[in-house]
């Protein structure tokens, strides 16, 4: 169904043709490492050049364009997998056969101008708009905070991996933001576009290869290098003894965090025996954490598990009562327990399998979900599709899965508690 | 079955009024592998004063979301584990004005829609059943205490309306669901859940004709009795409450809300295009094509968060604008100061165009969201609106309706300002 195209040196088009859509859509992104020296001003170069270009140059005449265009999307991407930072764009639009006039070339020449063409002053970035960004990049990083469940799993996140380059936060730390100046930002944003490996996803009506010309196209005055700066994830490995960590905070609720390392990750064999235990264990209503924490137990509203499948750590979390954390503590770890010995009914595992086909198939309908799990793929250098995925998910016994479970270790167990307990 | 086609939005649907009163609409979808329903009731959590039956209740808030959690049990077990059987997804979710079931799956739909029409049409408490769930929800309540994005708003609407029950949260409080019993479980289920009072909406590679005939079979075959007379209080004044409302949380800014209260609009069609002027005046008075935005944004005192938008839940209106600023007094005035040129120099005819413009190629694509458009069509449905009519009705907004409704709407003694502020730096403690 989908097709990768190399359409410029080190930059490649995964395309997806569907007319099932009356969204067309894109995303364009550069692949840094993460580490502390760049994964602020990583961040902030999109949103410095959403600021103003040549053509565009303040936030009213970028906001009209956009709604001329019947009213599409354009919005910064910064995401984190595994120890690879992807920044760019990615734009939303309506499909050409719906309005009678074109807006997929439009939206691209649009997106390249803004991407290729900022405004400029003095041969840098404008330092008003630079200044104004860093200050909205940093309240967005103190603003982790605001939402205690997110802000509890990157406190755990951080303290686990704190030697790690995975323990730097997707939008970077305030301290660095602070540091970044115009022209420094300039040379670096000059940087990323010649020296990074750039990976475009689109799916909509336009065929791979029309969708390929046009970008090749809007995209000729991408500088590119002789060779990319090269990415990829390294495993951690757990400590001798878990560490426990608490933190207080005026809040009424404790927000409970288990970090564990899977010793596994996406570009494992036993790949699907993790995502089936992920499932079993605390992966939707069938699964041991929800049916026992929160329906036998009362304890919590929520109570689940999650895994990051690029650096190869599974997070447990749980919103409980301040005094509960001890028996909320050992009910999760005695599920996990369980897990291992491999006592897992016919109806968890089937259910569980169930689920995941399920969603692998839903993701189909679902854009978003496509380039996620193609961006995925490219930086995990896998070829795979959702199908391959789901038919080896078929192929998992139960032993595979108490065998994954046996292969986690406990890392870090983070407690946020209140400040009076 | 009749189908209906909708030329302006490229769509049709199928739809039938069942003899219970249920009316069923379906979007075939051919091609998506997704097939999803929504099941609507027409009770949310402010419907908690209402005569049923020559009987006066009033029972406590956050009934209605308790009942949707509840929703959920049957007599031969959980609704999840069927649902686990077939993978098929499924949750609930309460609002100020419905309470929405849905389910979502690749396989085996017809039995999962047989669960959904079953669990919402079998009332099944025990008061051990209830009891349970009082700590489930207790730990939901506490989490949304611990959101400031919901208490801004919350205080919002509590500074905002002296009597209407959108003042109150939507799940109640810890203490107001102490008093939750089967029995008020009951009372509120035969008031509200009946077929006429509902909605079931299918989207996805289907055949309407087939779940017209399934929720007919599956649904009761009783004959639609009238409905409770819903009781919001005394009509609301213009003015509000109280100007301003603070409170301090673990916030790393100030977040605020700002609400114009306007006058609500009648039951009908005249809502949705009320909504649409409503949308349209704040997109003039503040969106982001606007020149108000740009100065707001370029000296730090909104950031993209920031949005303006107009609310309507039954017979309570607002306009809100919501962000996070170091100075949210500052906004407010810049507000009222552009509402007041606005009503001097009127609207920008281009721009209304423009935005028209944006908001068609939004909204049409909106329709690819199956959850979205549910949504949507049974709102419109429960506010006596046709949802796919948007198209005429945008056209026929003019600039005079958007000035009109700026001038009646944005003005101090309409206005409440909540705020929700850091708490006092202390010490970080962090203990290893």
């Amino acid at each position: 169904m989908e097709q990768r195209i190399e359409i410029l040196p080190g930059v490649f088009l995964t395309a997806v043709q569907t007319d099932k859509f009356k969204t067309g859509c894109f995303s364009i992104n550069f692949l840094r490492p993460m580490c502390r020296a760049e994964a602020s001003m990583n961040a902030l170069i999109p949103s410095v050049l959403l600021r103003a270009s040549e053509r565009y140059p303040d936030i009213p005449s970028i906001s009209a364009r956009l709604d001329e265009l019947y009213g599409a999307s354009m919005g910064t991407l910064v995401r984190k997998k595994g120890e690879v930072q992807l920044v760019g764009f990615f734009a939303d639009f309506i499909e050409d056969a719906l309005t009678g006039e074109p807006v997929f070339v439009p939206v691209l020449e649009f997106m390249a101008e803004i991407l290729l063409h900022p405004l400029t002053k003095n041969g840098h970035f404008v330092p008003e708009f630079v200044e104004g960004e860093k200050r909205n990049l940093s309240n967005a990083i103190a603003a982790r905070i605001n939402d205690k469940r997110s802000y509890a799993t990157s406190r755990l996140l951080q303290t686990m991996c704190r030697e790690e380059a995975y323990g730097v936060p997707r939008l970077g730390e305030m301290e660095d933001v602070a540091r970044v100046g115009a022209e420094g930002l300039y040379a670096h944003y000059k940087k990323v576009l010649a020296e990074s490996q750039a990976e475009l996803f689109y799916m909509g009506r336009k065929t791979p290869h029309e969708a390929a010309e046009c970008l090749q196209r809007v995209l000729s005055a991408l500088p590119r290098a002789q060779a990319f700066m090269p990415v990829g994830t390294v495993q951690g490995p757990a400590p001798a003894a878990p560490r426990e960590v608490r933190e207080a905070l005026d809040v009424t609720q404790g927000k409970l965090c288990i970090g564990l390392r899977t010793g596994c990750t996406v570009r494992d064999e036993s790949y699907p025996a993790l995502l089936m235990l992920n499932a079993i264990y605390g992966g939707g209503v069938t699964s041991k954490l929800f049916q026992n924490v929160r329906e036998q137990m009362s304890l919590c509203y929520y109570a689940g598990s999650s895994i990051e499948k690029f650096k190869g750590v599974m997070v447990v979390s749980a919103g409980i009562e301040f005094d509960k954390y001890t028996t909320a503590k050992d009910e999760i770890l005695r599920q996990l327990e369980l897990c291992r010995a491999g006592e897992i009914t016919d109806e968890e595992f089937e259910a569980a399998r169930r689920y995941i086909l399920s969603e692998l198939k839903l993701a189909q309908d679902s854009p978003g979900r496509l380039d996620d799990f193609y961006m995925g793929q490219v930086v995990a250098g896998l070829s795979g599709t959702m199908d391959e995925l789901a038919d080896s998910v078929l192929c998992v016994r139960k032993d595979d899965v108490a065998a994954a479970a046996r292969r986690l270790q406990l890392d870090t167990i983070y407690f946020l508690e209140g400040e009076n307990t | 079955m009749i189908r209906k086609d909708f030329p302006a939005v490229g769509e049709h649907y199928f739809e039938q009024q069942l003899e219970n009163g249920l009316l069923v609409r379906v979007i075939e979808k051919p091609g998506f592998a997704k097939r999803y329903a929504f099941l609507a009731t027409n009770f949310g959590s402010i419907d908690t004063s209402f005569t049923a039956q020559g009987k006066a209740h009033r029972v406590p808030d956050g009934v209605a979301h308790y009942l949707e959690h509840k929703m959920f049990d049957l007599p031969a077990g959980n609704a999840m584990d069927r649902f686990a059987q077939t993978g098929c997804g499924n949750n609930a979710f309460t609002s100020y004005a419905m309470t929405v079931y849905y389910i979502e799956c690749t396989d085996r739909f017809e039995e999962n829609l047989k669960t959904l029409l079953e669990m919402v049409m079998t009332p099944y408490f025990t008061p051990e059943s209830v009891e349970k769930e009082r700590g489930i929800i207790a730990q939901e309540i506490r989490m949304y205490d611990d959101s400031a994005d919901n208490a801004v708003y919350e205080n919002l609407f509590s500074a905002v309306f002296r009597h209407h029950p959108v003042r109150r949260s939507i799940a109640g409080t810890v203490e107001s669901i102490t008093d939750i019993t089967p029995e008020i479980l009951y009372d509120c289920y035969r008031a509200f859940y009946a077929p006429e009072n509902m909605m079931l909406c299918v989207m996805g590679d289907v055949d309407a004709a087939q779940v017209i005939a399934q929720a007919s079979a599956q649904t009761p075959h009783t004959v639609p009795a009238q409905l409770p007379v819903r009781d919001y209080g005394p009509d609301e004044a213009l003015s509000v409450v109280q100007p301003r409302i603070e409170a301090q949380m673990e916030v790393s800014m100030p977040s605020f809300s700002i609400g114009f209260k306007c006058k609500s609009a009648p039951y009908g069609p005249e809502r949705m295009r009320r909504e649409l002027i409503g949308d349209f005046a704040a997109e003039l008075l503040a969106g982001e094509s606007t020149a108000l935005y740009a100065r707001l944004y370029d000296e730090g005192l909104i950031d993209s968060d920031f949005s303006i938008g107009y609310e309507q839940i039954k017979d309570a209106a607002l306009l809100v604008a919501s962000g996070d600023s170091d100075d949210p007094d500052a906004v407010y005035a810049a507000l009222l100061e552009q509402a007041e040129r606005i009503a001097q120099e009127g609207v920008d005819r281009a721009h209304l165009a423009r935005l028209k413009k944006s908001e068609l190629g939004r909204r049409l694509r909106g329709l690819d969201g199956f959850e979205g458009t549910c949504y949507r069509m049974c709102a419109s449905y429960f506010d006596g609106a046709e949802y796919f009519d948007y198209p005429s009705v945008i056209e026929a907004i003019t600039a005079e309706d958007v000035e009109l409704f700026l001038r009646e709407t944005v003005k101090p003694s309409q206005a409440a300002i909540s705020i929700i502020y850091p708490k006092e730096k202390k010490e970080e403690c962090i203990c290893f």
